[in-house]
């Protein structure tokens, strides 16, 4: 348990448990779907920035006691995993709870904004770094990092395990947080977890389909769920305001199609990008939004993939970005059965299977409302991402406008981007 | 040999004994009114005459019936009544399931791995429920145990059992005369009965007492205590606090003896009203019959049983001996045997002397009898210091499961919290509408020292469910099977 990283600048660490309120049924348990499952070693990282206000007065239980009271609906993310004896992982509803951090950050606020401006990955100081494994049932899934800084801002980092469910059930479990904060008693939408006698995965038969193109499968990694990367991954952001999106997005038209600030910023990385790696091309992607419907068991995501028949530098960023607009090979089901084939005993990535871009430009992050609060800045980033890389297009902070962009490249290819873009784009 | 005899012997014999002098006074009434009856009334009437009253002997006798009288009256202790009393409910934030504990433990214990499966061996069997709590302090991996922490925690406990006491008794902070505080391990300066007197602040005048070191039976002792100064201290009332303030105490080593207590060991905490005024009388909930207290010092095994003291890493921890079940019977024969003669109708008295005598002159290899406690109590309150101990206590005392079962669950709900727990105990009896006006409880405590300590209190008045208590939302829940081995 260190109580300092990153050479001071991160110190006062302390380290403790929040949990349900109150006691969960006994043998209760919850089991993660195939598409969950095949999500499994990649973690969503997340950081709400928040100004001095929203936390000021308040001590550590009162930030701890809406956990309590929310966490009585999130049975699942307060288990851990076991496996049955097939192998199959599930999670036994034991009230073990999320890990829990306070730190504090020997910076102001807006010190750490513009540092993590030059060098994102100082974000992952602000976010807890636990993987799941190697001793499953003694690994937390859900972590949270409460860091104060200097001027009395306040960072709420997240890790969420995407085994757990996407990024939208992440900023949801947020969302309400904020709700039970200011005094309400919001419901869960769907609530997870069930006696262990019944089981919700269907004994729906297998179908012969084909493999999916989306995810990878990766060396056998037993009870560490995180995938080893050949080449050294970096993270970088940037934002894209209100006036440069439109520009952008007026640069692309044509034949009258409008694009959206997602399809258009996609299109123009990926070119960017295939140009950097010139011999080895990047001509399939996978896209993922948000799908129409609300499944169940939190993973709502709509993956399809693309793949360009011709070369991508020579392309036009129009033809690109329709080609992004139009994806519409749905490889849910695919996933799904791919998973069920060896009854979610394999491991697969997903992120950086191939140049992966997400939506996530319409998702509310910015509702996260904590005491009247909206937070001034959030970051998500994933790790486990594979050597493809992936980029994840946020909404800007409400008072730009625009986007943010994380991007999660191998190390080598991130100054090339940021020159490429700067050039190209003009975007910094 | 009492065993054998069918149980409607056994039965007509209890009532024939306990009955004995209404069994000899019928006849010899009887007697007499015949007697009176065969004389005429006219013979009644010269008998009546014949004696002479003189006007100084009846003033003489009268006198003396009076000075009689009144020395009876004077010598007799006074009544102490337990007004009411309330119990510290942990806040949500507090809980600590056992997976948690485990993973804590694991984290915190990572070099020594024999420790942390004794520890989970431990909690498996320990009778304790996933709603204990412990305090903030404790939550922390490492534990974070600052004076100020376990100040906060003693804060926290002990001023909200005594503002829950203070709604239910309406009493005002002005009117306590008595305050007895008893907290085993943490003894701060100024004390905690100071720090209560400062927060309520109390009259200048009030004796205030602390008790510190003694043990889970502190909580008995303290009411010794305040029984005794309401005696010498008419038209008074007493506050008793008993708590154990867990957060200075967590052991922090790897030494298996050791760890024991950071496994049962829970927040808790209880605030007493006594009081000996006479305009309490019909409202307290309870009358004070007896307190035997039993000390076991004497003995050095007894003394060594549950000592404090530093392990081989200089981590100081509380160590409990492996022959804590045998010294905790040693000590409880001891107090039977001074509250037996106090309590048991004269039948069982009767009864265990005569195997007494027969054991020593005809046969020794007669059984002891074991007196039937179930006659002189109706509720049993046996501190929950573990399921050992209750085990223990349900075998030499042939009790049935629902007598203990208010141990039982206070030991599933919130774990031992030391001289309090018997408090909760009662709670629940109360919580779960058993208590009924004339019913007799026998409280039980067990501490280091080794004391074996007991109170028998009367219900006082009619009891209704309580609907503030720190039952108040579970208790539809109790009882609860508690397996053996809970499979984790």
């Amino acid at each position: 348990m260190v109580s300092s990283m990153a050479g001071g600048l991160i110190h006062d660490i302390k380290l403790s448990s929040v949990g349900p309120g109150n006691v969960t049924e006994p043998d209760m348990v919850h089991e993660p779907s195939d598409m969950n499952l095949a999500m499994k070693l990649h973690y969503l990282k997340g950081i709400y920035y928040f100004g001095k206000q929203a936390f000021e007065g308040l001590t550590t239980l009162n930030m701890k006691e809406p956990l309590f009271i929310l966490l009585d609906q999130y049975p699942d993310i307060c288990g851990r995993f076991r496996r049955t004896e097939s192998g199959r992982p599930y999670i036994k509803c034991n009230d073990s709870g999320v890990r829990f951090t306070e730190a504090k950050c020997e910076k102001t606020m807006d010190e750490w904004l513009d540092m993590t401006k030059k060098n994102a990955s100082l974000e992952k100081y602000l976010t807890p770094n636990q993987i799941i494994g190697p001793e499953l049932a003694f690994s937390p899934t859900f972590l949270l990092q409460y860091t104060k800084f200097k001027c009395g801002g306040m960072s709420v980092g997240l890790s969420w395990a995407h085994v757990l469910g996407d990024v939208f059930s992440a900023a949801e479990f947020l969302n309400l947080l904020g709700q039970v904060v200011a005094g309400n008693k919001p419901n869960r939408p769907i609530k997870l977890g069930q006696m262990k006698s019944k089981s919700t995965n269907s004994e729906s038969p297998l179908k012969v389909m084909e493999d999916p193109l989306s995810i990878k499968r990766v060396g056998p990694v037993g009870d560490n769920w995180i995938t080893a990367n050949n080449c050294k991954m970096e993270e970088f952001t940037f934002n894209v305001n209100a006036t440069q999106l439109s520009h952008l997005q007026s640069k692309l038209l044509s034949n009258g199609t409008n694009f959206s600030p997602f399809e258009a910023l996609s299109a123009v990385i990926w070119q960017c990008i295939a140009k950097i790696r010139g011999k080895s091309e990047t001509k399939v992607v996978t896209i993922s939004k948000k799908s129409e419907q609300n499944k169940a068991d939190g993973n709502n995501q709509l993956i399809s993939f693309i793949k360009a028949d011709y070369p991508i530098v020579e392309a036009k960023p129009s033809e690109l970005a329709t080609l992004i607009k139009n994806a519409a090979f749905d490889e849910g089901e695919k996933i799904e059965n791919a998973i069920k084939k060896d009854s979610g005993v394999s491991d697969f990535i997903f992120y950086g299977a191939n140049l992966t871009f997400v939506n996530l430009e319409e998702e509310k992050f910015y509702e996260f409302d904590y005491r009247g609060e909206k937070p001034i800045h959030v970051s998500y980033r994933v790790n486990g991402v594979g050597d493809e890389g992936a980029v994840l297009v946020l909404p800007g902070p409400p008072k730009n406008g625009g986007r943010t962009l994380m991007a999660m490249l191998p190390e080598k290819e991130v100054i090339e981007l940021k020159s490429e873009l700067k050039r190209e784009w003009f975007m910094d | 040999m009492p065993e054998m005899l069918p149980k409607y012997v056994k039965l007509g014999y209890q009532y024939l004994v306990d009955h004995i002098l209404t069994f000899l006074f019928i006849p010899i009434m009887a007697a007499v009114s015949i007697q009176i009856l065969k004389l005429g009334p006219e013979e009644i009437l010269t008998i009546w005459n014949s004696l002479h009253f003189d006007f100084v002997q009846i003033l003489c006798s009268s006198f003396l019936v009076t000075l009689i009288a009144t020395v009876y009256f004077m010598s007799k202790p006074r009544s102490i009544y337990l007004v009411d009393y309330a119990c510290y409910k942990p806040p949500i934030t507090s809980r600590v399931p056992f997976w948690t504990f485990m993973e804590h433990s694991r984290l915190i214990l990572k070099d020594n791995p024999k420790s942390v499966e004794f520890q989970m061996r431990i909690l498996e069997r320990s009778g304790l429920g996933e709603e204990t709590s412990l305090p903030p302090a404790i939550h922390y991996i490492p534990p974070n145990p600052t004076m100020e922490a376990a100040r906060g925690e003693a804060e926290a406990v002990i001023f909200s059992a005594i503002d829950t006491l203070m709604q239910k008794t309406s009493i005002e902070p002005k009117d306590i005369d008595i305050l007895i505080v008893n907290c085993s391990l943490f003894s701060p300066t100024p004390s905690l009965s100071a720090m209560v007197v400062n927060k309520y602040k109390l009259r200048s005048n009030i004796k205030s007492f602390n008790l510190s070191g003694m043990g889970c039976s502190a909580g008995l002792i303290s009411i010794d205590l305040a029984r005794d100064l309401l005696q010498v201290h008419p038209n008074s009332n007493a506050l008793v606090v008993s708590t154990e303030i867990i957060t200075p105490n967590y052991y922090q080593g790897s030494e298996r003896a050791m760890l024991l207590p950071n496994c049962l060991f829970r927040m808790g905490g209880a605030a007493i009203l006594l009081s000996n005024k006479r305009g309490d009388r019909n409202r307290a909930k309870y009358k004070l019959v007896h307190v035997v207290r039993t000390h076991k010092g004497a003995d050095d095994k007894a003394y060594k049983c549950v000592y404090e003291q530093e392990d081989p890493q200089g981590k100081v921890g509380i160590n409990l001996s492996k022959d804590l079940m045998i010294i905790a019977g040693e000590a409880l024969k001891s107090n039977i045997t001074t509250i037996g003669p106090l309590v048991l109708p004269a039948s069982e008295q009767l009864l265990f002397l005569f195997i007494l005598i027969g054991r020593k002159i005809f046969n020794p290899k007669w059984k002891p009898y074991i007196p039937d406690f179930k006659q002189a109590f109706e509720h049993f309150c046996i501190h929950a210091g573990g399921r050992a101990v209750i085990d223990e206590l349900q075998k030499n005392l042939q009790l049935s499961a629902e007598h203990v079962e208010a141990s039982r669950m206070t030991l599933h709900r919130f774990g031992n919290t030391s001289s309090s727990s018997l408090w909760y105990e009662l709670s629940y009896i109360e919580a779960k509408g058993r208590m009924k006006k004339g019913d007799r409880i026998w409280q039980i405590a067990f501490g280091s020292g080794f004391k074996c300590n007991s109170a028998v209190w009367k219900c006082n008045r009619r009891i209704n469910t309580p609907n503030i208590g720190p039952w108040q939302d579970c208790i539809d829940r109790y009882p609860v099977h508690i397996p053996e081995i809970v499979k984790l």
